[in-house]
């Protein structure tokens, strides 16, 4: 009995490992007709959203310093979604950090699987960037949100809405910011190097690259580095090509302007204008800090306020923007409706109070520095005398913001263009390092492009 | 009735007690071999969010991992090459010291103190995730990290060294992370190993007056070697899998030049992104035949001259 009685246990413990490994255990399905879901699902590669969410959208987060203290005390009083948290909605959020792919790979398994999803399980809302967002709107995972009640776009920036467009007319996501990229320069050393600090005299002497390779000498010169990574214009010349980089015909090739900027990397390694640092590892951010000796950085309102912490905490009011040599925009969050959502209301609500809600705009700017995507609120910002950006020493960004979005446009964008731009970047580098050579360095990037990517063709030698 | 009570034969619940492992191995290990050699044989991938395949294409994916570069060079046995040269730079150090460990910790003239707290730490590091001991190096000897910034404080060195950008510090690097993982456990079980034997050969072997090295070379290590065999197989079957600690070292690209680029490395480039079933079946299948060889090699090799 005893013997009949383990082997009953020990198939019994199969059974279970069994049923453990199909995990479709069918959810309630919300019962009697409830409108919205309890939960609401969000997909992002980082915290910045999230936290301007739950300071304007839902107002759990404090967003102000009333008291002067040093900590943040105030909330959002007209937070739209306020209500949602009081009926008991949950917001999860489910963070996966972009790096080789990573945010991407986790969003495809999500928003495929999302048919056979429970409700509550279902992705509601998710976040993509410039590099990727036509792999998510040309296609049958989002939806379109004019459908949803997301009508008026008379206020954003036009180009985020081509963005977010798919080649058959249908838009199906909204971007909460826009972001034009700015010549970032620090202000003691622009004083050192260029007898000025004056944005406006600066950009006179930064505008064309014959004058940024002059400044770049004289920095040098001077002991100092013209920008902190060798990637660091990358940027400026991806965003300005003429050609995507894989065609029609699948077929991989290099643009001009991205051929020009290796000429450029290669030169200011060689001179020393520049450093082997990455565009996100240390040895750039500790250029950043007090001691740092770079000149130039190139970003968005999100990359300053965001990414360049050593800056906020060690260097407060040492910088200051303007255009520089070329105009370009980088990155930018877009919000997109993913088909299937079960929290539709939510969803336009959100997508609306980030373009339309002139508060929370404003706020965003005020409290956040934010450049965002509703023109009233930015060009009330820029006319505004007393507004000034304590990180830029008291200079008006969302002025030289508003005036360099008028030059965007979303342009020669294809699905592939993260692992792109960010494998050229590190393969390119061993080359900068002189590890390898640089038909080494292209043919490891090609490489690295097949195992990718099997239906694109790379040039053959 | 006394005949017949005899003749009961207990074998067959020796049978049956085992019939769940059968069944869990065949669900969970034997049927996903099988699914891989099938799929290695069909195109099946994603274009961006489009499914492409699954078409049969022979033994197209093999004929594509086994052609030869423009440089001459067969790049999946590279990956090989590499994974190999990094497993053994960190396995020689880890069975030298385990053994070295092992018989310390077992000796009964020596009766070390404080044997519990030695054993505790030194399979400390195998409790830490892989990716996130690797993560430590990368910020540890990265151009900004401590290691430089004593070996500049000590007046060593006068720059940074980057040590991921050559091929022998950063190949050193993977290896040394892998020998501190692996020879607390090593040391464990090639312990275990000792202890199993006979205590009564060592007293004789003493009163006899054999030397520790008589000892060592003609008791210990004849009779540890079973033991030596599986520890050595099971490492060398780890180390072909070698993964998470190169990827994040090496940022994902095997730097420099593709000299840390091991084979699950590539098998990982082929199935994030793109799920390219057909290419990573493939690679399996390769490394399953390579590691096969090369288990029975190392069997071969350690029971030639049984005793």
């Amino acid at each position: 009995m005893k013997k009949l009685l383990s082997l009953l246990l020990a198939l019994l413990m199969l059974v279970t490992l069994a049923a453990c490994g199909k995990g479709d255990d069918p959810a309630p399905a919300g019962g009697d007709e409830v409108a919205e879901g309890k939960v609401f699902n969000v997909y992002a590669w980082n915290t910045e959203f999230q936290g301007f969410f739950n300071k304007y959208y839902l107002g759990t987060e404090p967003c102000v310093d009333t008291d002067g203290d040093g900590v943040l005390d105030g909330y959002f009083e007209n937070a739209p979604g306020k209500h949602w948290v009081d009926e008991g909605v949950t917001f999860n959020w489910t963070i996966v950090p972009s790096d080789n792919g990573q945010y991407q790979e986790a969003l495809d398994a999500a928003l495929l699987a999302q048919g056979e999803a429970a409700a509550d399980e279902k992705v509601d809302l998710f976040l993509a960037e410039a590099d990727y967002i036509l792999k998510y709107v040309n296609s049958e995972v989002t939806q379109d949100v004019k459908a949803l009640g997301v009508n008026d776009m008379s206020q954003t920036y036009p180009y985020t809405v081509e963005a977010a467009t798919d080649t058959n007319g249908v838009t199906k996501g909204v971007s909460f910011q826009c972001c034009p990229s700015a010549l970032i320069y620090r202000r003691s050393i622009a004083k050192d190097v260029l007898g000025t600090d004056d944005p406006a005299e600066v950009q006179e002497l930064l505008n064309s690259w014959e004058k940024f390779d002059a400044v770049a000498e004289t920095a040098a010169a001077k002991g100092y580095l013209m920008t902190p990574s060798f990637a660091e214009t990358y940027r400026v010349f991806s965003n300005n090509t003429t050609s995507p980089w894989v065609d029609a015909d699948k077929n991989l090739s290099f643009d001009s302007a991205i051929t020009t900027w290796m000429t450029q990397a290669e030169k200011y390694i060689a001179n020393g204008y520049t450093l082997t640092e990455g565009i996100w590892d240390a040895g750039k951010n500790a250029e950043m800090g007090k001691d740092g000796k770079a000149l130039c950085f190139f970003g968005p309102a999100w990359y300053f306020n965001f990414c360049m912490g050593p800056a906020h905490d060690e260097a407060m009011g040492d910088w200051a923007i303007c255009e520089g040599p070329q105009a370009h925009f980088w990155g930018g969050t877009w919000l997109l409706a993913p088909a299937g959502s079960d929290n539709p209301t939510i969803l336009a609500e959100i997508m609306n109070t980030f373009i339309n809600n002139e508060e929370v705009c404003s706020a965003l700017i005020a409290n956040e520095s934010q450049f965002t995507n509703n023109q009233t609120v930015n060009n009330k910002f820029a006319a505004d005398p007393d507004y000034g950006s304590e990180f830029l020493g008291g200079q008006n960004d969302v002025a030289v913001f508003a005036e360099l979005a008028k030059n965007i446009k979303f342009q020669n964008n294809t699905i592939y263009d993260q692992y792109m731009n960010e494998g050229l970047q590190t393969y390119f580098v061993e080359y900068l390092k002189g590890t390898v050579t640089l038909d080494e360095a292209i043919q490891n990037f090609y490489k690295y492009v097949n195992e990718k990517f099997p239906a694109v063709n790379v040039p053959a030698e | 009735m006394k005949e017949k009570k005899r003749s009961i034969s207990y074998a067959k619940w020796g049978y049956i007690f085992i019939i769940p492992f059968f069944v869990v191995y065949a669900i969970f290990t034997l049927y996903p071999q099988l699914l891989t050699f099938y799929n290695s044989f069909f195109e099946n991938y994603r274009e961006g969010l489009t499914q492409i395949g699954p078409n049969f294409v022979g033994f197209a994916n093999y004929v594509k991992l086994l052609t030869p570069t423009s440089e001459g060079t067969i790049d999946i046995l590279k990956y090989f090459g590499n994974t190999m040269i990094m497993w053994i730079i960190g396995a020689i150090p880890q069975f030298v010291v385990a053994l070295l460990l092992a018989l310390l910790f077992t000796s009964t003239r020596l009766k070390l103190k404080g044997q519990g707290f030695a054993k505790t730490t030194i399979y400390m590091p195998n409790l830490i995730m892989a990716s996130a001991f690797s993560m430590l190096f990368f910020s540890l000897f990265s151009t900004v990290g401590p290691i430089n910034q004593i070996l500049q404080g000590l007046g060593w060195l006068d720059k940074p060294f980057d040590f991921i950008s050559f091929k022998i510090s950063a190949r050193s690097l993977v290896a040394l992370m892998n020998f501190l993982m692996w020879f607390g456990n090593t040391t464990i079980v090639l312990m275990a190993g000792i202890m199993g034997i006979d205590e009564s050969l060592f007293e004789s072997a003493r009163i006899d007056g054999a030397s520790s090295t008589h000892v060592f070379f003609d008791i210990t290590l004849p009779l540890l070697r079973p033991i030596l065999v599986y520890t050595m197989i099971t490492s060398l079957i780890g180390g072909l899998q070698m993964f998470d600690v190169p990827q994040v070292l090496s940022k994902g690209i095997g730097m420099p030049n593709r000299t840390t680029f091991t084979v699950i490395m590539l098998l990982n480039n082929y199935l994030g992104g793109s799920k390219n079933y057909g290419m990573a079946g493939a690679i399996s299948v390769i490394l399953f035949i390579i590691t096969g060889i090369l288990s029975i090699f190392v069997f071969k090799a350690m029971n030639r001259k049984e005793a």
